[in-house]
């Protein structure tokens, strides 16, 4: 009796090791489209409206939680806060001439055509689920393909730059926050005109690292980090040009290139309301991904880079 | 019990359970950080289901509930589940050779699971290549997520035992009664 016991509790385990197992090389070999994505989809889809309602049940809870944590933190961000207002008002005044004299001179020369958050149509999608763990940096929201939501999307806040939908249900959709491992987003400081590539922070999984920057960048801490509107690879996803990523917290000298540390502006830790950028068929934002993904595929070569950002920022072709 | 007594009711109430805290987890608890790290209470399910049910259940549910979070969150299927099959194995063999009735278990067994499942999940994810070498702010959210377990190890492990004892065959607190009457010997629980 107590023989079978043990064997039949040593078998189950083995079985479900191995089912696990299974699972795993699968799921890791197939492609995104393939079955076992597509059950996570069905899953989503299913799933997405119970999550959805619960979390607008528990928001209260939720809101209680991070009332406490923000009040803890006022003080010390009140003060900070002023400092910036102060700063950013004198800035302010500054940028609005210069934006005058810099879209006429868009104008004169037919360079108008640029990509821009107003080229697309934001969805509103509510926040309701998010990974607990620090490997995997994605979010749930609660539009899917039924609302325009496509794989792709760029996923913004009133703070900046959240992430991109990596999978689209019909009521739901997976964001991969910039912090996921498997992010890299174009980007530039402030008014300098050397393009890198944003991407998380290798063991710091909060923070940003803008890399491929050429040496001798000027990179002061505090400028704003923006989207370039341009593509490195056919992989990338095309995000419009100017929307804010993160501060320059501080510099990195690597043998080839410059590298600079940026806090991300968008609070990742409490999402509630995420705008994604959807794009309608036909659309210039619909035409220029299209095409950057039809580039041929490569490595982030500096030719391919001038010639895909070129293409994407100017809307040419 | 490792198995054979399993009633239906108790697999209903697991189940209950499991969906109720994975949902509760990804729509509530994971937006709320705490030391810049937030509660994973699916461990700890995992943990005192095997604790409190046996090796053979601890190993299923860790396996659904692993299932579960991989298909809410869409992550690789079956990392998750692998490493809470593990989970539920190690902690209902606790049980089953030690059944310690200590007022702290509960959180000696949460950060053992909370640890174990932290580990065991960045392990996998090496050998997957995922770029997100050893660093000491991975050591510190791991030690951190350990810390915010053990927090709600004691009242997650009320709840679980709230939830499954009218479907446990074996009460605990009879078996504890048992225990002190027979001076710790109890070779029926024993397999």
């Amino acid at each position: 009796m107590y023989d079978k016991t043990v064997r039949r509790r040593r078998v189950v385990l083995a079985l479900l090791v191995v089912l696990s197992l299974i699972l795993l090389t699968a799921y890791f070999g197939e492609a995104s489209g393939g079955r076992l994505h597509s059950v996570q989809r069905g899953f989503l889809t299913v799933v997405s409206p119970i999550q959805d309602g619960a979390n607008k049940a528990l928001k209260p809870v939720r809101d209680m939680f991070g009332w406490l944590g923000d009040t803890l933190h006022a003080k010390s961000q009140n003060a900070q806060l002023r400092k910036q207002i102060a700063t950013l008002r004198r800035e302010v005044v500054a940028e609005r001439v210069d934006q005058q004299s810099y879209h006429q001179l868009l104008s004169v020369f037919h360079f108008d055509n640029q990509l821009s958050v107003a080229d697309y149509r934001p969805v509103t999608a509510t926040v309701v689920g998010k990974t607990p763990n620090i490997w995997y940096s994605t979010v749930t929201i609660d539009k899917g393909t039924a609302a325009g939501v496509r794989v792709d999307d760029p996923v913004i806040n009133g703070e900046g730059l959240v992430g991109r939908v990596t999978l689209a249900a019909s009521d739901g959709a997976q964001v991969s926050l910039i912090t996921d491992s498997t992010m890299g987003v174009s980007a530039r400081i402030g008014s300098s005109t050397a393009t890198g590539i944003v991407q998380p922070k290798v063991g710091d999984p909060n923070d940003l690292l803008l890399s491929y920057l050429p040496v001798g960048t000027v990179a002061p801490k505090g400028e704003y980090v923006y989207t370039s509107g341009t593509v490195a690879s056919p992989d990338e996803s095309l995000y419009p040009r100017g929307i804010p990523i993160g501060q320059v917290t501080s510099t990195e000298e690597e043998s080839a290139y410059e590298s600079v540390n940026v806090r991300p502006l968008a609070n990742l830790r409490n999402l509630d309301v995420v705008q994604v950028l959807t794009a309608a068929t036909g659309s210039q934002p619909a035409r220029l991904s299209s095409l950057v993904s039809s580039l041929p595929a490569g490595g982030r070569s500096s030719t391919e880079t001038g010639i895909a950002g070129q293409l994407a920022s100017t809307g040419a072709g | 019990m490792s198995g054979q007594g399993v009633s239906g009711s108790l697999l209903a109430r697991i189940a209950a359970l499991s969906l109720i805290v994975v949902f509760f987890q990804t729509g509530v608890v994971s937006e709320v950080p705490v030391f810049g790290v937030t509660v994973d209470l699916s461990p700890l399910l995992v943990a005192f289901v095997g604790l409190l049910c046996g090796s053979m259940v601890g190993a299923v549910s860790g396996f659904a509930v692993g299932l579960l979070v991989d298909l809410a969150l869409v992550q690789t299927l079956g990392l998750t589940s692998l490493v809470f099959t593990l989970v539920g194995y190690w902690c209902g063999r606790l049980r089953e050779l030690r059944d310690p009735q200590a007022a702290l278990t509960p959180l000696l067994v949460g950060a053992a699971a909370t640890s174990s499942s932290l580990v065991g999940y960045s392990l996998m994810e090496f050998m997957l290549g995922v770029d997100a070498p050893v660093s000491l702010e991975l050591l510190r959210q791991i030690v951190l997520g350990v810390l915010v377990n053990v927090i709600v190890a004691l009242p997650m492990w009320m709840l679980v035992r709230r939830s499954l004892i009218g479907g446990l065959p074996d009460d605990p607190r009879r078996r504890r009664r048992r225990a002190y009457t027979t001076g710790g010997l109890s070779p029926l629980s024993r397999t």
